[in-house]
């Protein structure tokens, strides 16, 4: 009885569960036929050799910049139509504004589903409905992106709400606020700083997730890097992909700096 | 703060210092006010390009017309007034759906667990206070060297999407599970590297303090003070990305043609609205039930 008892203390049987779908999924690939293709290693060679042949010409970067301003016009409009969405839901869902117990558990568990509704979907998937539905539209871009990240901003900003130590807003309710008051002046001053920070966060995840989203052919930088791959112009995907990283790593600069002032 | 200005000068010593020098600076410019200007300034102008963009289109997003092709969409979806019976409604359709999104739960575990692997084999080797901090007695221009390389590695395959990793792959591997899972994982490391090293960063030293006193060496210092204490939040963390990663696999299954993604793009392009239909219904099958299990797996973490 002892090995069984130590075999379900529950931080061994998690490791086991983890090496037995280790296992399992590698038993599902099928390895008897190969996976590599048979000029897939000189492939190998071409593609990371053509790190150093860029394709610098003005043609090139020329789209890049375009192909760089529409991934970021995609991600800041997306984003700030999340916000809409996932305030008003964040704060509804999280309860707070309801007093009676009953009333907070309906209004919780409804919301909860329309927001794992809302990102169980990925943006891409939403893109190509949204293409399919109305055509080739930025906003159909935007919505995508709106969508999911409005139900992930929804999710967090309602947990944030939650978690707001009690004393401050018991004090408040004292003096007679009404719960509304209570939202308004203490828990969104009290997880502002933490709610514009983990907002920032998504705005870095939102460039990746718009390069993402113009590979259903909305022309940002996803789209030019699956262009060039198509035409085996490995050097010129290699610019694109390099600039996204540029991209990227300046937004991640500029967010982790304002994350670090604000919630300091 | 720590102190990297000891002995020679390194190359790698002078980067860091200027870093320092350039962050002691920030407080000057504001920059709380220059990101709140900077970020008004960029909400307008996206907005602008994009509303200008989208009145070029031939149709244009608020107009009647879309509104009428966006309904036949939804009708199309849900199969009305066509003559063939809908794919949802048929029992074997339901089973090949079952079987794809086999396919792809198979895939993201893979993914998840080829990410995990590495990113634990190598945390370490990332983690700032091990390789060059406090629990780090003689740090010397190769542990320098190797913080430097297994950080940037992180934050280059992490920057480039898992798309863009299933496009360049394919190049390489036959279409399957595999390129798709590969791609998943190579930007999953990056993520999880970067996450568990900051936990390491961030955590209790004393207990660490308390071996090193015993006379512990530094092999068993890691293997006894810090693995236990970052063991739990890594694996969190794994459960975490596992959810983000079964949301992916359709999209990485698009190119890398693996599970329910090939099937979702074949069914797209032929116009089978119903089979894209059904479809969607495995994927949201799937994520949710991901959702659950990793929840329940959390729990055992503590």
């Amino acid at each position: 009885m002892a090995s069984v008892s130590k075999l379900m203390e529950s931080r061994r049987l998690l490791m086991i569960i983890l090496l037995g779908a280790l296992a399992w999924s590698l038993a599902s690939v099928e390895w008897k036929d190969g996976v590599l293709h048979t000029r897939g290693i000189s492939a190998l060679g071409e593609i990371s050799g053509a790190i150093f042949k860029l394709d610098l010409s003005g043609e090139t970067l020329g789209k890049l910049l375009i192909a760089a301003w529409r991934t970021v016009a995609y991600a800041v409009a997306g984003l700030s139509l999340a916000l809409v969405i996932g305030l008003p839901l964040g704060i509804v869902g999280s309860g707070v504004l309801n007093s009676s117990a009953n009333k907070r558990r309906t209004v919780q568990t409804l919301v909860r589903f329309i927001l794992g509704f809302l990102r169980s979907i990925h943006e891409l998937v939403w893109a190509w409905l949204f293409v399919a539905a109305i055509g080739l539209s930025p906003l159909a871009a935007v919505l995508a992106l709106a969508i999911p990240y409005g139900g992930i901003l929804g999710r967090i900003y309602s947990e944030l709400f939650q978690d707001v130590p009690e004393a401050p807003l018991r004090a408040l309710r004292n003096a007679g606020a009404s719960e509304w008051r209570v939202f308004w002046y203490g828990r969104l001053p009290a997880v502002l700083p933490e709610l514009i920070g983990y907002t920032f966060y998504r705005f870095e995840c939102g460039i990746r997730s718009a390069t993402v989203l113009s590979f259903v052919g909305l022309g940002g930088l996803g789209y030019q890097i699956g262009i060039s791959l198509d035409d085996l112009a490995y050097g010129r995907a290699w610019t694109f992909i390099l600039g996204l990283v540029g991209l990227i790593v300046l937004v991640e600069a500029w967010s982790a700096t304002v994350r670090r002032k604000i919630i300091l | 703060m720590e102190c990297y200005c000891t002995a020679k000068d390194h190359p790698v010593k002078i980067l860091v210092r200027a870093r320092l020098a350039v962050r002691s600076m920030l407080p000057l410019l504001g920059v709380v006010q220059a990101s709140f200007a900077l970020g008004t300034l960029l909400l307008l102008a996206s907005w602008l390009f994009i509303f200008e963009w989208d009145r070029q289109q031939r149709v244009p997003f608020l107009s009647a017309e879309s509104a009428t092709r966006a309904w036949g969409f939804v009708k199309d979806l849900a199969g009305v007034g066509k003559v063939t019976s809908p794919a949802y409604a048929d029992s074997s359709e339901w089973w090949r759906g079952a079987h794809l999104a086999y396919d792809t739960l198979a895939m993201s575990v893979l993914a998840i667990m080829l990410s995990g692997t590495a990113a634990l084999a190598t945390f370490l080797l990332g983690a700032r206070n091990v390789m060059l901090g406090d629990l780090a007695p003689n740090a010397g221009l190769a542990s320098h060297s190797v913080f430097l390389v297994v950080r940037i590695t992180w934050a280059f395959v992490r920057s480039v999407p898992e798309l863009v990793w299933a496009l360049i792959i394919v190049f390489i591997f036959t279409p399957g599970m595999l390129p798709g899972a590969l791609a998943l994982a190579i930007h999953n490391y990056g993520v999880l590297g970067k996450l568990t090293s900051e936990v390491v960063e961030g955590m209790d030293v004393k207990p660490i303090r308390a071996l090193q006193a015993a006379g512990a060496g530094r092999a068993t210092m890691l293997l006894y003070g810090v693995l236990p204490q970052a063991l739990p939040r890594f694996l969190t963390y794994l459960l975490y990305r596992w959810e983000v990663v079964i949301r992916t696999t359709i999209v990485v299954g698009f190119v890398a043609a693996g599970g329910l993604g090939m099937e979702f793009r074949l069914s797209m392009s032929n116009f089978h609205y119903t089979s894209v239909t059904l479809l969607l219904g495995w994927y949201l099958l799937l994520v949710l039930g991901v959702d659950v299990i990793s929840s329940q797996l959390r729990r055992l973490t503590r």
